[in-house]
């Protein structure tokens, strides 16, 4: 496929990054040169040195024979300048674009068939904001990822030194057969998918399969706090905090929002029925003690400045918040924070690099989330029924080393799978697997028929 | 540098030259030559070595290839791509001294065309077949054909290609790198096939044909004729070669955009343009010089003027003519294409007609600059601002390839050859054109150079092909710093 990515920001970076390992052919398009450099250096992909709003620019990159466009910049007006251009250019080129503006997202017509005709539209604030609650949900998870419409989640665990799992093998956790699956582990800057007798260590980022409805027991199984959350401060009110402070204004949570911006505040407060706002600087000592960080259960650190996101969140931390989210924006800090005592990170980039892949890699592979530390992926996808996998215990199944089935939606059940689990044609399937092993996985998935 | 993955690159570099000894080894077989034993063993030993080697070493991880390792890959796999090249000398007797196997070899491979064999329509075609295809790998690049092959190099590919490309900037073709190699392996396997059947349409022998093609292309210069070109005296032969010389010495970028017969492309790329300006110019200079004083007939000295000089500027080293015997003017003339050398992209060797226009443009520019002291102005070619670190590094380059060319010329000198010689085998090898002047001229070899001259030249002539940088650096302490 080819690919033509308008911005080499961060978004922009990470998805050539991900698109390049898979052998297509990227080109992408930024008026940096620093940027271009980096680029060239680093990633097997065409970088173009240009403005993406310039038709003559995307012509010399080819887009009348490109198969699909991503406007990935910072601005919303040269995301969506780019796709008009590109539908004047190449009437069937798919149109991915990142939007953030709550406005222009109200503006339905705006992306209709007949102005812009975007296929999708990613916004990384929305993206973040239901990751942000999801992880509410949880609260003791570090990465929660929905999948079969939320019926099924993923949940990453930071493995405590105290836990009375660290040090133990997974054959010998009992009782977990056919209700929880350790699915991925991440070690640092490993990811692996382990096997029965592969073992838990502390401070491992543990992913687990669940079923919703089974959470709360399965959650104190594994000795997580699972005490619902009554109140929450957001510090920053910014896109995402507002986004967030909104979402939150019809729940029972006691929510409050701290900015330094009197303006902000205000326009804010004239929107929001039950959400304290606060005028001042969430990294004031005094203010925080005063708003009673101290029985905070979540303290969500979402302003602009990621350097100051982090000390807010140890700061909070030291006052005796119970759990932080913190927004950090540059992929390569994510590694760093939980070492120096971060509980979880959210990154409106990785969101927006998720949703931008999940459309990409569209077919049979129905959706498909990243796991941090990014060389693993968990893959929800169809069983077709000229696969190979079908119809036989998945332990007999040649599956790439490095590929593990997690669960199998079927209809309205859902089975966390199991050596002798039978995988029936339609079904859906839930599979970890390490990146390097994808081009294999989507082989085996489909065989046989592609070739009739 | 990781030592473990740059060996296991080595192995399969020299597995793979090792397996190529096939071709040599089936016209040995038709020819009855009696260097088929030899051949083999070549090949038996060569691609063994590079199997032991491969399995010797670890698979590296998952940590992508550094510019670090990319360097020590390029130079390190040139060495050895030395090594198994001089095998077949060695083995086969053609060449009995190591010093001078691994002479003719490294010069096989960077294309220059050096030679220390005096006879050398005596060898066996199978010999003879190995030599010129040393210099047909060399030409695109043994490490380019790498990457072309290789489906696991990904990113790390960038890094070889930059290291080998004989190019100040990487004009990616394709935006995948293996795809961008491919390509110009399959333009320059086309227009190879392409003077193979020009050649052959006029009467020449398959054999010398495809020897003579195998180095042209890459602007090698060895010849299975001991007279070179000159052996025809046939003007069909003279101008195809010509062609097929000035085509080598272009970008091959732009012979992949030109493939739909636009032929606009090459006038267009303001390079192109003004690397066959040049060529025109010295071809009427020379031609004027050596009318009266060499030749009677005008259209004589105009054939061996044009011969000579897309021969010697694109840094072939094929001849027609004993240059050595023309005036003053056109032997420095000659000098000084030695110097210029090709296009940047092309196979060609010297400083590269890219380079000689922004040092002259910036030259400019800093002259402008003491006239209008507040002026803004930026280096262009072809319309696009050229970047300051391209310049800075194009000026670094000069110096160094000035600097080092100086140094070899004197250590030449105190070996005893006289000063003509001395430069001008230094510039032969450095600028990979081959024949030089003097001692070392088109009639005589470099058999008469002594030992620690050959080593010297073999330095010169990695240089000139590597683009002095991927070399230099792994010399450098600081390379070697953890």
């Amino acid at each position: 496929m080819k690919i033509i990515i308008v911005g080499a920001g961060e978004v922009g970076y990470h998805i050539a990054q991900k698109l390049s390992e898979e052998n297509q052919d990227v080109f992408l398009i930024d008026k940096d040169p620093e940027k271009i450099k980096r680029i060239t250096d680093n990633l097997d992909v065409q970088a173009i040195l240009g403005s993406g709003t310039s038709p003559e620019m995307l012509k010399t990159s080819g887009i009348s024979k490109a198969d699909m466009l991503v406007a990935a910049t910072d601005s919303d007006e040269v995301n969506l300048f780019a796709c008009l251009l590109a539908k004047i250019l190449n009437p069937v080129i798919l149109k991915v674009a990142r939007v953030r503006s709550q406005e222009y997202l109200k503006e339905r017509g705006l992306f209709g068939r007949d102005l812009l005709a975007i296929d999708q539209i990613i916004n990384p604030e929305s993206v973040m904001v239901e990751t942000i609650r999801n992880l509410m949900m949880v609260p003791g998870a570090s990465d929660v990822i929905d999948f079969a419409e939320g019926r099924i989640k993923l949940i990453g665990i930071t493995v405590k030194p105290d836990s009375p799992y660290a040090g133990r093998q997974l054959l010998s956790i009992r009782g977990m057969e056919g209700k929880v699956l350790v699915g991925a582990i991440v070690r640092g800057d490993h990811v692996f998918i382990p096997h029965g007798n592969d073992t838990i260590q502390a401070n491992d980022l543990v992913y687990l399969v669940v079923r919703a409805d089974e959470l709360p027991h399965e959650l104190s199984f594994f000795h997580l706090n699972d005490r619902e959350i009554r109140s929450v401060i957001i510090i920053g009110a910014g896109e995402t905090g507002s986004a967030l402070a909104h979402a939150l204004d019809q729940t029972k949570l006691h929510v409050k929002i701290i900015d330094k911006d009197t303006q902000k505040c205000a326009t804010l407060a004239e929107k929001l029925e039950r959400v304290i706002v606060i005028n001042g600087d969430g990294t004031d000592k005094d203010l925080l003690q005063e708003e009673n960080v101290n029985e905070v259960d979540f303290m969500v650190a979402v302003t602009g400045d990621e350097e100051s996101n982090v000390l807010i969140s140890l700061l909070a931390k030291g006052l005796g918040a119970k759990k932080n989210i913190t927004r950090i924006n540059k992929l390569t800090y994510i590694p760093l924070v939980s070492a120096i005592g971060i509980d979880t990170v959210v990154s409106s980039r990785l969101s927006a690099v998720r949703a931008i892949l999940q459309y990409i890699r569209r077919g049979k592979i129905i959706s498909v989330a990243p796991l941090k530390g990014e060389h693993a992926e968990a893959i929800e996808a169809e069983a077709l029924d000229t696969s190979d996998i079908v119809n036989r215990p998945l332990s007999e199944v040649g599956f790439p080393k490095g590929a593990l089935v997690g669960a199998v939606v079927r209809g309205e059940d859902i089975i966390i799978a199991r050596g002798d689990t039978v995988i029936k044609p339609k079904d859906r399937l839930i599979i970890f697997a390490l990146q390097k092993v994808v081009p294999k996985l989507e082989k085996l998935l489909t065989v046989r028929l592609d070739y009739f | 540098m990781h030592l473990q993955r740059v060996l296991r690159f080595i192995a399969i570099l020299v597995f793979f030259l090792g397996a190529s000894m096939l071709l040599p080894l089936l016209v040995s077989l038709a020819y009855k030559d009696g260097s088929t034993g030899a051949l083999f063993y070549a090949m038996l030993i060569t691609s063994g070595f590079g199997l032991l080697l491969f399995v010797a070493t670890r698979r590296p991880g998952d940590t992508q290839l550094s510019h670090r390792d990319g360097v020590a890959i390029v130079t390190l796999g040139w060495l050895a791509a030395g090594l198994v090249g001089a095998m077949p000398f060695l083995l086969s007797g053609s060449i009995v001294h190591f010093t001078d196997a691994y002479f003719e070899s490294i010069s096989g491979f960077t294309t220059t065309g050096a030679s220390v064999l005096s006879d050398i329509e005596n060898l066996p075609q199978g010999v003879l077949m190995w030599r010129s295809i040393t210099q047909w790998f060399g030409g695109m690049g043994i490490i380019v054909l790498s990457i072309a092959i290789l489906p696991f190099l990904g990113v790390g590919g960038m890094q070889l290609y930059k290291a080998e490309i004989p190019s100040p900037v990487v004009d990616k073709l394709k935006p995948r790198i293996s795809d961008t190699a491919k390509t110009l392996w399959s333009v320059y396997i086309a227009i190879t096939a392409l003077e193979i059947l020009l050649l052959l349409a006029g009467g020449m022998d398959v054999f010398e044909a495809v020897c003579h093609t195998f180095c042209t292309m890459p602007t090698g210069g060895f010849s299975p004729k001991n007279a070179s070109i000159g052996h025809y005296n046939n003007p069909y032969f003279d101008g195809v070669i010509i062609v097929f010389m000035l085509l080598a010495g272009i970008n091959f970028s732009l012979h992949y955009k030109s493939r739909r017969g636009d032929l606009r492309i090459f006038s267009r790329d303001p390079e192109c343009r003004f690397f066959l300006f040049l060529v025109g110019i010295f071809v009427v200079v020379v031609t004027l010089n050596i009318h009266g004083t060499v030749y009677d007939s005008l259209g004589k000295a105009f054939r061996y003027a044009f011969f000579q000089v897309s021969s010697i500027i694109t840094t072939t080293g094929f001849v027609t003519a004993d240059y050595e015997q023309w005036p003053s003017l056109s032997r420095n003339l000659l000098l000084l294409c030695m110097f210029l050398g090709a296009m940047a992209g092309s196979t060609g060797g010297g400083m590269k007609t890219m380079r000689i226009m922004l040092l002259a443009k910036h030259a400019y520019q800093e002259i402008f600059r003491i006239i209008h002291p507040h002026a803004v102005r930026t280096v262009k070619l072809g319309g696009k601002a050229v970047p300051p670190d391209v310049l800075s590094s194009i000026w670094g380059f000069f110096v160094l390839y000035l600097g080092l060319f100086v140094v070899a010329a004197l250590i030449m000198a105190s070996l005893g050859l006289d000063l003509i010689s001395a430069f001008a085998s230094v510039a032969a090898c450095i600028f990979n054109v081959g024949p030089g002047l003097g001692s070392v001229g088109p009639m005589y070899n470099y058999l008469t150079v002594p030992l620690t001259g050959k080593w010297v030249l073999i330095f010169c002539m990695l240089l000139g092909r590597l683009e002095i940088y991927t070399v230099i650096v792994l010399l450098i302490p600081e390379y070697w710093r953890k």
